[in-house]
Parts: structure tokens; C-alpha cells; sequence
């Protein structure tokens, strides 16, 4: 029962990062492929403060306005590329932090890792604690989702569509485009950011090998599967994802080939996403009825 | 300094294979990197059977074949979409591939089992025999390829199609005949790089798209699709990532490319070495 | 109300516009001919802040507008259409009016969470004004359809009507009825003479001379980047300058 409230936990932190990831890249249309180093630095920030002495929901809203902030300066002069380029650039940013993680060890202790992370609220650390991060989580994914409802579905959404469809039009018609993408990717990052402090308060642990390119793909993943530019598309891609990532770990499979699953099912990642894109780009639930 | 340009000799090789892609098909190819990894990783396995002279020839055959068969069942149809659909779908298949190679050949650091290479002296300048090879290879290589855009029929269809896609075909340019060149070239490349890179380090899941980052960064340094441009990228990185080690910690080796990428794209995204007309 | 000063633009060695100034205001609707490549859509752009200029100056009614970026124009009432059809497929006929709305204040997240019901009073205000619009198009029954599923000519139309909803002054189209068939080009008259009943001033990039000759009461000839002609259609149509332009072209297309 404990297992099933981590999966979901888990499950929400990803519904948050990857409903982020798509304010970005299903409703502004920017291919932000770095969007994994704003998931760190929430975690990192969160993290640091917290084991330096500050109450855990504190250290997670300044570590959520590190990450809008560290969004936002990146987008002023990363949003001078167009798409390919952008994601190219982005990526690159993505495993600069990672780097950065790894080796400033004065500040993240490195490929050590940050272990003892204090839960926010009282909530008790280890699995006894689980059920109440459970609905603490459940309320914040609530809340989130609720923000993001309501900055889609406003002539705001709308605005960051145009911009999506066609930069000349909305340029045409008053639009600043350039503002409109960087408040989405401020607005995307500062989400990550959350998902990344959740995450590192319901872990307890995090080291530089949890914010990888794999993580990158997963939260992708999530986005495109499920339907990118749609609300309930990455909460049903992260559903999904994470609820067939950790199913595998309970097949009875022989220890001698466990060192099997992993590239296995990272095969299946990589295949349903080149699936993906040639037979249903909208994903699972599509933005647009045909 | 001098493995700075051995290295950047195989970079360029890397480069030069995905600024072609780049110049006929308009798209960064994330899945090259694999190719340079499954280059090295077949030669390992048919090394197990037949000499290692013998193993490089079906490794890098069948590094091709799985580059026409990327673009075959998957590039191929996707050319219409959108810019972001075909780099999607770059990423999951070079993802799919690289799970393959972890799958095959597990994740641990594997060797191609040559012993330290006894070092020769040249003017004061120590080189191992493997650097030698490393170097001579690509240097017949990029000149094969300097050749073939010179002086063939083939290599002015590559130019012409690295100018304009539209113009080329209506010109009568068999395009489908280009698009196989430029594929097989690259995947040539990608798989004997990866191999040299191989026998220098060793074999490990990440290297494909390590590699390939670098490589990226010596295509952007030299404006993308310009072939001259690329092999001067690859030995500029090459030597940096060298130098750079001196100043700051070995870990962010990578971080050179990751950075060179960044600041290319902001600042000069047309490259700092596109001084020659190469292939555009 | 449109002045340009002896504007220039290159682009590397190639000169597209050279030394243009004119001013809009005089009539209702002026028209720009010329023939193909002589720089009419360029100075458009150049107008309209989607290029830059490299020499000269444009004014809006006595504010300098050179070289401002393109939002901004369209705010101050310049608004235009482009060479192609560019509504937003994937959005509906009345969707894409509304979003043409200009000044939503629910385009601003602070307002957004704020001041909800002043977000809502603006769209109500503006999904009104869209349905006036449509009225006025004629194209009501497609309110709801995808704009990617409507013909070009439709399309061209609820261009026209996106232009209505955002409070116009003064309105560039380039090339409204290419490609249209006779009965819709009718409606797109007649939508175009309506905005000059309420003092819109309308310029016009066409190749339609008979239409050019019926809309406009001004016309102004370009060829290879400079302004040629300047006057009434009838005249133009006469003038030395200006019929060579056009034969010359044909003459050179002619040889090769």
C-alpha cells in the first residue's frame, strides 16, 4: 500500500513537470529541451536550504522563484533562436547544469549527492511519512493544475497559440511575442521548479544522476504521448509513464537478467517516441478536433 | 597540443558526417551519434570472431546499413513534417539505439584490448602508434571526401543540394542518389571515428552522443553545411577541449563543446570559420 | 495620414527600394502597382516594421514609426494583410476573430489572476464585437469552423473582418483578391468600401487593374524600386513611365 502511494507521488511530481514542460512547448511551441535543468535547480535549491537550516516549505517557495528567475534569464537570450536551434541550445544548457551539479562539489557535494533532506510540514521522513506527502502532493498538483487551467483557457492561452501558429500574425495584431514566450517559459520553468522541490523532499536524496537526459526524454515522453497542447494530456502521459516504469520493477523477472530492464525499457521510450511522431504527433489526446 | 589535433582530426571526421546530413536534409541528426558507437561496438563483437583488421569492414557495413535504414523507414517519411517532428523523432531513435547498445553490450567500460601503445618520437613530439593511425586515417578520409566534392559528378550534386534542395532536383540532380551518398559517407565516417576514438579510450554506452555534441559544436563553428568549415571546427575543439583541461577541472572537458554551442548559437550562428565556400 | 520619407533598403547588393516617399491621406483608397519584383511587398514590410530601414524615415499621423517593431505599429492602428493567406487553421472562424482583438487585458497574467472580471467584461466585449464582425463579412454559418477548412477566398474575408476587430486607422492590404473568384471579390469590395465610410484610410498592393481602376481614386506606380507614378488610375494608365515598366518587363521576359 505504501508502494502504491510512492508510485503516485511520484506520478504527480511528474503530471506537475510535465504539464510545465507543455505550457512551453504544446502551447508556445518552444522545443525547450533543456526544461530538466529548471527540475534541478528546484530540487538543488530546495534542497541546500533546507539541509542549511531553513523549514523545508520555505526553502521550496524560494528554490520555485530561483527556478522562474533562472527560466527567465536563460529565455531573454535563448528565445533569439528559432525552434531547431533552440532546442539544440537548450539541451546544451540542460547538461551544462547537469555538469555544473557534478563537479562544483563545494555547493552540491558533487556525484555524492544530498542525503537527509528534511520533509516540509512536519511530515515525518522515510516511508512513514509517504501517505502524507501523498495528499500533500495531491493538493499542490490540484492547485497547479487549477493555474494552469485558467492561464490556458485566457486570452493569454489563446495569445501564446498565435504565437505558436504564426509569429507574424500575432506580431500583426499587437502581439508581443517576445514577452509572451519568455512569461511562458518563466512560467513553465517556475513549475519545474516545484515538481523538482517535491521531488527532492519526498526522495530525501538526490544526486546529479537524477537530472540526466534520461529524465529529459521521460518528461518529453510524457508531454507528446499523452497530448501535447492539451491540459489533461501530460497528466494522462505522466499516468501512464511513470505507472509503466515502476509496474516493471514488480514482473517476476530472474536476477540474472535484471541488468535487462533498463535498456529495454528505454528501448520502448525511444520507440514509441519515433512511433509517435510518424503515425499520431498530437498524441493520445488531441488538441484539435480533425 | 598535439593530442588536441589527433582528437580534432577524428572530431572533424564526426563534423564533416553531420554537417553533409545537415547540409542536404536540413536537420541535426541526433541519432549520428549512435552510429559512431555502434561503429565501435560491432568491431568489438566481430573482433571476438575475426581479426581486428578484418572486423572493421562488416562493422562499418552494417553502420551503414542502419543509417539507410533510419532514413528509410523513419527520416524518409517524416521529411514533410514540421522541423520539430524529424528532431523528435532524432531523439527517440537515438535513444532506441543507444538502450540497443547498453542491451547488447551492458554498461561497463569495454576495450578493444590493445596494449599501451609505445610511444614514437617525432621532432621532440612523443605520438603513440595509435595516434598515428587515428591521424593518417582521417586525413584519408577527409581528403577522399575533398576529392569527391571537387572533382566528381557526385560531389557537385552534393554541393548543389546543400545550395538548394528545390533547385537541385529541378535541375535533374538525382536526389535519391544524394541522399544515399550523404548517408552512406557520414555513416562511414561516424563508425571509423567512432573506432579510431575507440582504440585511443574506450567503448562505453554514452560515447555516441558525447561525441556527437562535439561534433555539433566544430558544425556550428563552422557554419552548418559548410564542409570546410566543419573540419576546421573539429580540430579548433579538439585542441581546446586540450588546452582547456589546463585551466579548469577535467570534468567539465564536455562543458567546452556544451558551452562553444551556446555562445555560437547567440552570438555568431552563421560560424566563425565559414571563411571558405566549402559546400555552401 | 501615411508619410514616407525617401526610404532605401538592400539587401546585401541588391537594392529593393530606393528613395520612396509618398503620403496617404489625400484620398480613401490608394492603390500600389507595378510590376513583379519592383519592391511594392518590400516596402510594405518596411512600412509595417517587419524589415528594417536602412534609409529614411515613416510617419503614422506626425509620430516617427521607423524602425519600431511590428506590435507596436499594429497598436497604433496600422494594420495589414500579407501576400498569402495567413489566418490561424486550427482555430475557428470566431476564434480567430477574437484573438485579433487588440488590448485584452486577460493577455496579461497579472490581470489574468487580478482582476478576473475585468478579463471577462473584455471578452464578452470583444466575442460581441466578433459577431458584429462576422455579420458584416457575411460569414455567420462558418462561426464555428475551423478557418483551415475555409475556402481562399473565405479566408481572405475573415482577414478582412481580424482587421475590424483590432480598430484600425489605417489599412495595408497586399494582394486582397489574387486567386479569388469574381462573386467574393465582390463581397471583399464592398467590405473594403465600408471601412472607408468610416474614415479608414486603405492602401492597397494589386494586380487587378480593372479592380484598380474601379476602387481607387489614387494610384501610385513603383518598378525597380522607385516610385514611378503618382495620380489617377485613368491617368496612369496613360502615362509614358509607367506603360514602360510594364512592356519592358515583358519585353525582357520575352528574350530569355
Amino acid at each position: 500500500m505504501d508502494y502504491l502511494y510512492h508510485i503516485l507521488v511520484i506520478a504527480l511530481i511528474y503530471v506537475i513537470f510535465a504539464s510545465s514542460l507543455n505550457l512551453e512547448l504544446g502551447y508556445a511551441g518552444l522545443y525547450n529541451f533543456g526544461h530538466v535543468a529548471f527540475f534541478a535547480i528546484g530540487a538543488y535549491t530546495s534542497a541546500l536550504l533546507s539541509l542549511a537550516g531553513f523549514s523545508p516549505a520555505a526553502s521550496m517557495a524560494i528554490a520555485v522563484l530561483c527556478s522562474a528567475a533562472s527560466g527567465a534569464l536563460l529565455a531573454v537570450p535563448a528565445l533569439r533562436l528559432s525552434g531547431d536551434y533552440f532546442g539544440i541550445a537548450t539541451l546544451a544548457f540542460g547538461e551544462l547544469a547537469r555538469l555544473f551539479a557534478l563537479n562544483e562539489r563545494w555547493l552540491t557535494k558533487g556525484p555524492m549527492g544530498l542525503p537527509g533532506i528534511p520533509r516540509p510540514l512536519g511530515i515525518e521522513a522515510g516511508i512513514s511519512g509517504i501517505p502524507v506527502y501523498f495528499f500533500f502532493t495531491v493538493t499542490i498538483t490540484a492547485a497547479v493544475l487549477l493555474i494552469l487551467r485558467k492561464t490556458t483557457m485566457s486570452p493569454f492561452g489563446r495569445a501564446l497559440k498565435v504565437v505558436r501558429e504564426d509569429e507574424f500574425v500575432a506580431r500583426a495584431f499587437g502581439k508581443n511575442v517576445f514577452s509572451l514566450k519568455v512569461r511562458a517559459v518563466a512560467m513553465g520553468s517556475l513549475f519545474a521548479g516545484l515538481a523538482g522541490a517535491l521531488y527532492a523532499h519526498f526522495v530525501t536524496y538526490i544526486s546529479p544522476y537524477d537530472f540526466s537526459l534520461n529524465e529529459t526524454i521521460l518528461v518529453l515522453l510524457c508531454v507528446v504521448l499523452g497530448g501535447k497542447g492539451t491540459l489533461s494530456g501530460p497528466v494522462l502521459g505522466a499516468f501512464v509513464i511513470i505507472l509503466f516504469q515502476e509496474l516493471l520493477r514488480f514482473l517476476p523477472i530472474p536476477t540474472d537478467w535484471g541488468r535487462f530492464v533498463s535498456p529495454i525499457q528505454g528501448m520502448i521510450y525511444g520507440a514509441v517516441l519515433v512511433i509517435l511522431m510518424l503515425k499520431r504527433p498530437e498524441g493520445i489526446i488531441p488538441e484539435h478536433r480533425t | 597540443m598535439t593530442n588536441g589535433i589527433i582528437a580534432g582530426a577524428v572530431y572533424a571526421l564526426f563534423a564533416v558526417g553531420l554537417t553533409l546530413v545537415y547540409g542536404v536534409f536540413r536537420f541535426i541528426n541526433f541519432a549520428h551519434g549512435e552510429l559512431i558507437a555502434w561503429g565501435a561496438y560491432l568491431t568489438l563483437a566481430f573482433s571476438a570472431l575475426i581479426p581486428f583488421g578484418a572486423a572493421i569492414f562488416p562493422a562499418v557495413a552494417l553502420t551503414v546499413l542502419i543509417a539507410l535504414t533510419q532514413e528509410r523507414y523513419v527520416y524518409a517519411p517524416l521529411r514533410k513534417k514540421t522541423g520539430i517532428t524529424l528532431l523528435i523523432a532524432s531523439i527517440g531513435l537515438s535513444y532506441f539505439l543507444r538502450n540497443g547498445l547498453r542491451l547488447l553490450w551492458g554498461s561497463d567500460l569495454q576495450s578493444f584490448g590493445f596494449e599501451a601503445a609505445r610511444g614514437l618520437v617525432f621532432f621532440g613530439i612523443t605520438v603513440s602508434r595509435t595516434q598515428i593511425a587515428m591521424f593518417l586515417a582521417a586525413v584519408i578520409f577527409l581528403g577522399f571526401v575533398w576529392g569527391l566534392l571537387r572533382f566528381t559528378m557526385l560531389g557537385k550534386g552534393l554541393r548543389a543540394a546543400a545550395d538548394s534542395l528545390e533547385l537541385a532536383e529541378i535541375v535533374g540532380i538525382d536526389m535519391k542518389k544524394i541522399r544515399r551518398a550523404v548517408w552512406i559517407i557520414s555513416a562511414v565516417f561516424a563508425a571509423s571515428g567512432g573506432i579510431l576514438i575507440a582504440i585511443d579510450t574506450n567503448l562505453e554506452p554514452m560515447m555516441g552522443i558525447a561525441n556527437l555534441l562535439k561534433a555539433f559544436a566544430a558544425v556550428l563553428l563552422g557554419g552548418a553545411g559548410n564542409v570546410w568549415g566543419a573540419l576546421l571546427g573539429g580540430l579548433f575543439i579538439g585542441i581546446a577541449e586540450n588546452l582547456g583541461v589546463a585551466f579548469f577541472s577535467p570534468g567539465y572537458k564536455d562543458a567546452i563543446s556544451f558551452a562553444l554551442i551556446i555562445a555560437i548559437l547567440l552570438f555568431k550562428p552563421t560560424g566563425i570559420f565559414a571563411i571558405m565556400k566549402g559546400m555552401r | 495620414m501615411l508619410t514616407i520619407e525617401n526610404v532605401t533598403k538592400s539587401f546585401g547588393g541588391l537594392s529593393a527600394v530606393c528613395g520612396v516617399s509618398l503620403q496617404l491621406g489625400k484620398t480613401p483608397i490608394t492603390g500600389l502597382v507595378g510590376p513583379n519584383g519592383s519592391g511594392k511587398t518590400t516596402l510594405f514590410h518596411m512600412i509595417t516594421g517587419f524589415y528594417s530601414v536602412d534609409k529614411g524615415r515613416v510617419f503614422l499621423e506626425d509620430r516617427e514609426i521607423t524602425n519600431l517593431k511590428p506590435h507596436l505599429i499594429s497598436r497604433m492602428g496600422l494594420l495589414r494583410t500579407f501576400q498569402h493567406t495567413r489566418v490561424l487553421p486550427f482555430l475557428s472562424t470566431l476564434e480567430n476573430l477574437i484573438a485579433a482583438a487588440p488590448l485584452q487585458r486577460g493577455e496579461s497574467l497579472v490581470q489574468l489572476f487580478l482582476r478576473p472580471g475585468a478579463v471577462r467584461k473584455d471578452e464578452r466585449k470583444n466575442a460581441q464585437k466578433a459577431r458584429e464582425v462576422l455579420d458584416t463579412i457575411k460569414l455567420q454559418p462558418l462561426a464555428g469552423e475551423l478557418a483551415g477548412r475555409l475556402s481562399y477566398g473565405q479566408q481572405r474575408l475573415l482577414e478582412l473582418g481580424r482587421i475590424l476587430m483590432a480598430d484600425p486607422r489605417v489599412i495595408m492590404l497586399d494582394e486582397p483578391t489574387a486567386g479569388i473568384n469574381p462573386s467574393l471579390v465582390r463581397d471583399l469590395v464592398r467590405v473594403i468600401r465600408g471601412l472607408t465610410g468610416v474614415g479608414i484610410q486603405v492602401f492597397l498592393i494589386e494586380h487587378n487593374m480593372p479592380l484598380v481602376m474601379e476602387l481607387c481614386d489614387r494610384v501610385l506606380v513603383m518598378d525597380a524600386g522607385g516610385l514611378i507614378f503618382e495620380g489617377s488610375p485613368h491617368e496612369a494608365v496613360k502615362d509614358k513611365a509607367v506603360i514602360e515598366a510594364y512592356l519592358g518587363k515583358a519585353r525582357d521576359a520575352s528574350k530569355s
